[in-house]
C-alpha cells in the first residue's frame, strides 16, 4: 500500500473539515479525490504531504508512519493550483531546486532537468522566466520541479484549475500518460466530474468533510450507494420506491433486479436510480421492451452535439416521491431527464409537448435509503436554534429536510421561510420549505402523513410542552431533537440506557447520526444502590456489545457505569464529561398507545438545556 | 441627432476646458513651491563656475562633513535594511499579544519632531547618564557627541522606512511557493534564504535608499545629539547651517547642491524600482 490514510480528522475552530477520512492507495494507482469547494479535499492532500497538521488519525506512506515526519522529510512531489514557482528563478532553476537541497551533483542535477523538461514537453525552454511562458506550461514546470527528486507519492491540487478548457484537455491527457509511464502513486484533488472521470483508477467523493464513497469511476457513476454521490455524478433521476421480493416497485410498475444489495432485506421504501441514457422513449407502449413509467410530456429539448436531452413531465404516480431531478414549488408533475443519441432523436422526433411513452432500462437501488429530517418552527429564537442545529445535523448526514413553518400569518412565514432557507441551503442535500396554517400538532400530523420521517427536531421549551413532545412521539415513529438553546452540532454525546429500558434499537440510529456528525460516544448506565453483582455482570455485557456496535459503525466510543439517584446521576456526568447532547430512549407506548413523559424523561428535561435526543424503541422502524 | 451629438461635444468641451486649467494650476503650484526654489540654489552654488563649487567643497571641513555624512548613513542603511526586514517579517508571520500596538509605533519615529528625539537620545545615552556613563566606563564607547551618536539618531529616525516598505510585499507574497519549498526538502532557514529574501529583494532596496536619501538631510537629531564639531562631527547639513548663520551663501548653495544632487537620484532610482516592483507582482 503506498498511501494509507487511517481515521484522519482536522478541525477549524470547532468545525469539522475533514471527519474521520480512511482510505489506500496502492502502489501505482492515479486516484482521485472528488468534491465542490469546502468538502475538505485539499485540507486532506495537505495532511498527506504535512503541510497542514491533524488532529486524529495516521498517515502511512509505503508502510511508514509520516504522521510527525515533517514535511520536508515526506518525499512527496506536491503540484499547487497557482502553479507557485519561484519567480526568480528560471524554468531550469525551479526544476533544479529539489535536487540542490539533496547537493546532487551539478552535472546530475543537468541530466535529470533536461530528462524532466522533455518529458513535460518543455525542451529548451530551461533558460525562461516564469514569467515568460504561459500558465499552461508553467504548470508543466510545477510538474517537473515536483518529479525532480523522485517521490514516493505525487499529490495534485486541482493542478489544472486555473488553466482554460483546451490547455486543461491537453494537459490532463499529458498528465495520465506521464503517471502512467513512472509508475508513481498519485492523489489528485478536483471538483471536475469529467476530469476524474477521464484520469482516475479510482475516485473518491468527498462532502462535508467526509469520504462517502470509493470506487472505479464507471462503478460510481452506475451503482453508486448514497444519494450524494448519485446526484453529484452526471445527472440522476432518483426517486423513492418501494423493495418488493424480486427488486423494486416505482409506483405500480415492478423492477426485477439481478443482484438484489444486501441491505434490502424487506417491505422498506428505497431510492431508485436511473440515468438518463437509461431511459428509452418510444411512441407506442407496445413496443417498449422494458418496463414502462407511463406516458409522459416533453417539456424541453436540447441539442447537446452528438446527442440529444430531453426532460419530460410525468403525471404524479402514488407513493412515489421523486428527489431529482428536483420538483419545481408549487408543481405536482414529476419530471424525468432522458438522452437519446442522433439516430434515436431521428427515427422519433419530438419537440416540447409532444406526448411519449417512457421504458427504464436499468434501475439502481441505493444501498443507504438517506436519512429525512423535519424541523419544525415558528420563527421564535428557540425554534429558530433548534432549526439551526438540525439545519447543521443534517448536513453533516447528508440528510433531507423538510423546514415547517407554523403559528405567523401567511406573509410573515413565507419571510421566514425563505430567510431561513438562505440561512441552511449551502450544502444541504436537500432542503424544501412549507407553510402550515394553523396551530404545531395538526400540521405536523398532516406532514408525517404525507411522507414518514426519521427525525423531527423541535424547538419547544419541554417543560412548557411536555404535553405537546408526547403527542408528537405518539403521531409516527420517528425519533425527537428537543433544542432550545444555540449549540453547535454535537461532538460528545452521552448516550443513557439507564434502567436497561432502552434497547439496542436505540444505540444503533443514535450510533449513526453520532456517526454522521463525526462525534464520540459514551453508553451510561445508571445502577441503583445494592444491585446483586448478577445484574451489574448482566448491564456490563450490554454496555460492552454496545460500544462494539457503535465501534462498527466507526463511533469512537467507551461504557460508563454509575451508581446513585438516576436524574443527579446522569445531570452530573451529562456536566463535568461536558457533553453536548444526551440521548435517551422513548418509554414504550402504554396499552392506549399513548407515550407518558412522566417518569425520568420529564425530570431530566427540567434541569438539562442541552440537546436531548429522544429516541423511540419500536420494532420497525421507519430507519431500517 | 444632431442636437445631441452638439451638447454632447459642448460637455466634453467644458470638461477638456476644466482639465487643462486644473493642469495649468498643479503645475504654477509645482514651479513656485519647487522648480523654481531649485533654480534659484543652483544659480546661486554655481555663480563662480563649476571650478569655485569645486573649490569650496573640496576644503577640508566642507569635504570631511559630506564623508561623515555618508558613511554614517551607510552604516545606518545596513542595521536598518537587516533589522527592518526582520521586524517586517515578524509582524506579518508571527502572532503574539500586543502585535496590533507594535505595528503602530512603527510609524512613531515619522511623527516625533527629530530634535526630541535628538534629546530622549541624549538623555539615555549622554556620559554623565546612567547607560552613556557605563558604556563610556566599562566598554570605552562615547555615542554621545561622536559619530556614532549620529548613526543612533538616523537609525531611530529611518527604522519605519524599511519596515513600511518591506511589509505589505511580504503580506502579499504567496506562501504557496515556500509550501512548495517545504515539499521539496528545504528547511525553515534554506527557505527564508532562497524563496521569501529574493522575493523582497526590490522592496528592501528601495526601503534602503528611502532611508538614505532621508539621512543625507538630517538636522535636528544630529546638532543635539553630536553636536556642531568641525572636521569630527559636522554633518554636511550641519555645515550648511554654519555657512548660513556666518553669512557665507556660496559654501552653504554649494554643499546644498549635492545633498539634492544625491537625494534626487536617490528617489528617481527608488521610483523606478517601485514601478519594477509592481510589474513583476502583477499577475
Amino acid at each position: 500500500m503506498s498511501i494509507t490514510l487511517s481515521n484522519l480528522t482536522k478541525r477549524y475552530n470547532n468545525h469539522l473539515v475533514v471527519n474521520n477520512v480512511s482510505l489506500d492507495v496502492t502502489d501505482g494507482e492515479f486516484f482521485v479525490l472528488l468534491g465542490s469547494s469546502g468538502s475538505g479535499k485539499t485540507t486532506v492532500l495537505k495532511m498527506i504531504a504535512g503541510l497542514t497538521p491533524l488532529d486524529e488519525g495516521r498517515i502511512l506512506l509505503h508502510g511508514r508512519d509520516v504522521t510527525a515526519v515533517p514535511v520536508q522529510q515526506r518525499q512527496v512531489g506536491f503540484v499547487f493550483q497557482h502553479y507557485a514557482l519561484f519567480q526568480h528563478m528560471t524554468v531550469a532553476q525551479n526544476i533544479e531546486f529539489g535536487l540542490r537541497i539533496r547537493k546532487v551533483a551539478a552535472a546530475q542535477r543537468r541530466r535529470r532537468r533536461d530528462e524532466l523538461l522533455e518529458l513535460v514537453g518543455l525542451t529548451g525552454l530551461g533558460g525562461r522566466m516564469p514569467s515568460q511562458i504561459s500558465g499552461g506550461q508553467q504548470q508543466r514546470v510545477a510538474l517537473a520541479r515536483a518529479l525532480a527528486h523522485q517521490p514516493e507519492v505525487l499529490l495534485l491540487d486541482e493542478p489544472l484549475g486555473a488553466l482554460d478548457a483546451k490547455i486543461r484537455l491537453e494537459l490532463r491527457r499529458t498528465l495520465r500518460s506521464i503517471q502512467r509511464e513512472l509508475g508513481v502513486t498519485t492523489i489528485l484533488v478536483t471538483h471536475d466530474q469529467e476530469e476524474a472521470f477521464e484520469l482516475a483508477d479510482r475516485v473518491g467523493v468527498m462532502s462535508f468533510g467526509r469520504l462517502l464513497e470509493v470506487g472505479p469511476p464507471q462503478h460510481l457513476y452506475s451503482a453508486p450507494q448514497t444519494e450524494f454521490v448519485a446526484t453529484f455524478l452526471g445527472t440522476a433521476n432518483l426517486l423513492v420506491g418501494q423493495q418488493t421480493a424480486e427488486g423494486v416497485r416505482i409506483g405500480q410498475v415492478d423492477f426485477s433486479l439481478a443482484e438484489r444489495p444486501s441491505s434490502m432485506n424487506g417491505n422498506h421504501r428505497v431510492q431508485v436510480l436511473f440515468r438518463p441514457e437509461d431511459v428509452v422513449l418510444s411512441a407506442r407502449a407496445e413496443d417498449l421492451p422494458y418496463p414502462s413509467l407511463g406516458q409522459g410530456e416533453v417539456a424541453e429539448t436540447i441539442f447537446a452535439g452528438s446527442f440529444e436531452r430531453l426532460r419530460l413531465r410525468l403525471p404524479p404516480m402514488p407513493g412515489v416521491r421523486p428527489i431529482s431531478p428536483p420538483v419545481k414549488y408549487g408543481g405536482d408533475a414529476m419530471m424525468v431527464e432522458a438522452m437519446r443519441s442522433r439516430e434515436q432523436a431521428a427515427a422519433l422526433p419530438l419537440q416540447p409537448g409532444d406526448r411519449t411513452w417512457l421504458g427504464v432500462r436499468r434501475v439502481h437501488p441505493l444501498d443507504h435509503p438517506g436519512l429525512n429530517f423535519l424541523l419544525v418552527s415558528d420563527g421564535s429564537p428557540q425554534a429558530d436554534a433548534a432549526v439551526k442545529l438540525g439545519g447543521q445535523m443534517a448536513r453533516l448526514a447528508h440528510a433531507r429536510v423538510t423546514l415547517l413553518g407554523y403559528g405567523q400569518p401567511q406573509s410573515g412565514l413565507d419571510d421566514y421561510l425563505r430567510s431561513a432557507k438562505k440561512m441552511m441551503g449551502n450544502g444541504l442535500t436537500g432542503l424544501e420549505t412549507k407553510a402550515a396554517s394553523g396551530a404545531l400538532l395538526p400540521a405536523i400530523a398532516r406532514e408525517i402523513n404525507g411522507q414518514p420521517y426519521d427525525l423531527i427536531v423541535l424547538g419547544l421549551d419541554p417543560n412548557e410542552h411536555m404535553d405537546t413532545v408526547e403527542q408528537i412521539l405518539q403521531m409516527g415513529d420517528h425519533h425527537l431533537l428537543l433544542a432550545s438553546r444555540p449549540s453547535a452540532a454535537p461532538a460528545r454525546a452521552l448516550i443513557c440506557v439507564a434502567d436497561g429500558e432502552p434497547a439496542k434499537e436505540d444505540v444503533l440510529f443514535a450510533g449513526r447520526l453520532v456517526r454522521h456528525v463525526g462525534a464520540e460516544a459514551t453508553l451510561l448506565s445508571v445502577m441503583k444502590d445494592g444491585e446483586t453483582e448478577a445484574t451489574q455482570s448482566q448491564v456490563d455485557r450490554f454496555l460492552a456489545a454496545g460500544v462494539r456496535t457503535l465501534e462498527l459503525l466507526g463511533v469512537p466510543a467507551r461504557a460508563a457505569v454509575r451508581k446513585g439517584a438516576v436524574r443527579e446521576t446522569i445531570a452530573n456526568e451529562l456536566i463535568s464529561g461536558n457533553y453536548d447532547m444526551l440521548v435517551m430512549g422513548a418509554p414504550l407506548p402504554q396499552r392506549d398507545g399513548k407515550i407518558s413523559l412522566n417518569g425520568l424523561i420529564s425530570q431530566i428535561l427540567g434541569i438539562i438545556h442541552r440537546p436531548i435526543l429522544i429516541i423511540r424503541t419500536e420494532p420497525g422502524s421507519a430507519l431500517h | 441627432m444632431t442636437a445631441r451629438s452638439s451638447t454632447h461635444s459642448l460637455g466634453l468641451n467644458r470638461v477638456a476646458w476644466g482639465r487643462q486649467s486644473l493642469r495649468a494650476a498643479v503645475l504654477a503650484y509645482l514651479a513656485v513651491l519647487l522648480i523654481i526654489p531649485l533654480l534659484v540654489i543652483l544659480r546661486d552654488g554655481l555663480q563662480e563656475g563649476l571650478l569655485g563649487f569645486w573649490r569650496t567643497i573640496s576644503q577640508p571641513v566642507a569635504w570631511h562633513a559630506l564623508m561623515l555624512t555618508l558613511w554614517t548613513a551607510a552604516v545606518m542603511v545596513v542595521i536598518n535594511t537587516v533589522m527592518g526586514t526582520l521586524t517586517a517579517y515578524v509582524l506579518v508571520r508571527y502572532e503574539f499579544a500586543g502585535k496590533a500596538l507594535l505595528n503602530a509605533i512603527v510609524d512613531l519615529p515619522l511623527a516625533i519632531p527629530t530634535l526630541v528625539t535628538g534629546v530622549m537620545l541624549v538623555i539615555l545615552y549622554g556620559p554623565q547618564k546612567a547607560l552613556g556613563a557605563w558604556l563610556d566606563q566599562t566598554l570605552g564607547w562615547r555615542l554621545i557627541f561622536a559619530p556614532p551618536g549620529i548613526i543612533l539618531a538616523l537609525l531611530f529616525i529611518t527604522f519605519p522606512l524599511v519596515v513600511r516598505a518591506v511589509q505589505p510585499v511580504l503580506l502579499n507574497l504567496d506562501r504557496e511557493q515556500e509550501y512548495a519549498a517545504a515539499t521539496l526538502g528545504a528547511r525553515p532557514w534554506t527557505i527564508f534564504r532562497r524563496v521569501t529574501l529574493p522575493a523582497l529583494a526590490l522592496p528592501m532596496t528601495s526601503g534602503a535608499l528611502l532611508s538614505f536619501a532621508r539621512a543625507i538631510g538630517e538636522f535636528g537629531a544630529i546638532i543635539i545629539v553630536a553636536g556642531n564639531i568641525p572636521l569630527y562631527t559636522q554633518t554636511a547639513a550641519v555645515f550648511v547651517f554654519g555657512e548660513v548663520e556666518s553669512e557665507n551663501r556660496a559654501g552653504a548653495s554649494a554643499m546644498s547642491i549635492v545633498m539634492l544632487g544625491i537625494a534626487l537620484g536617490l528617489i528617481l532610482l527608488v521610483d523606478w524600482l517601485q514601478q519594477r516592483q509592481e510589474r513583476e507582482t502583477m499577475p
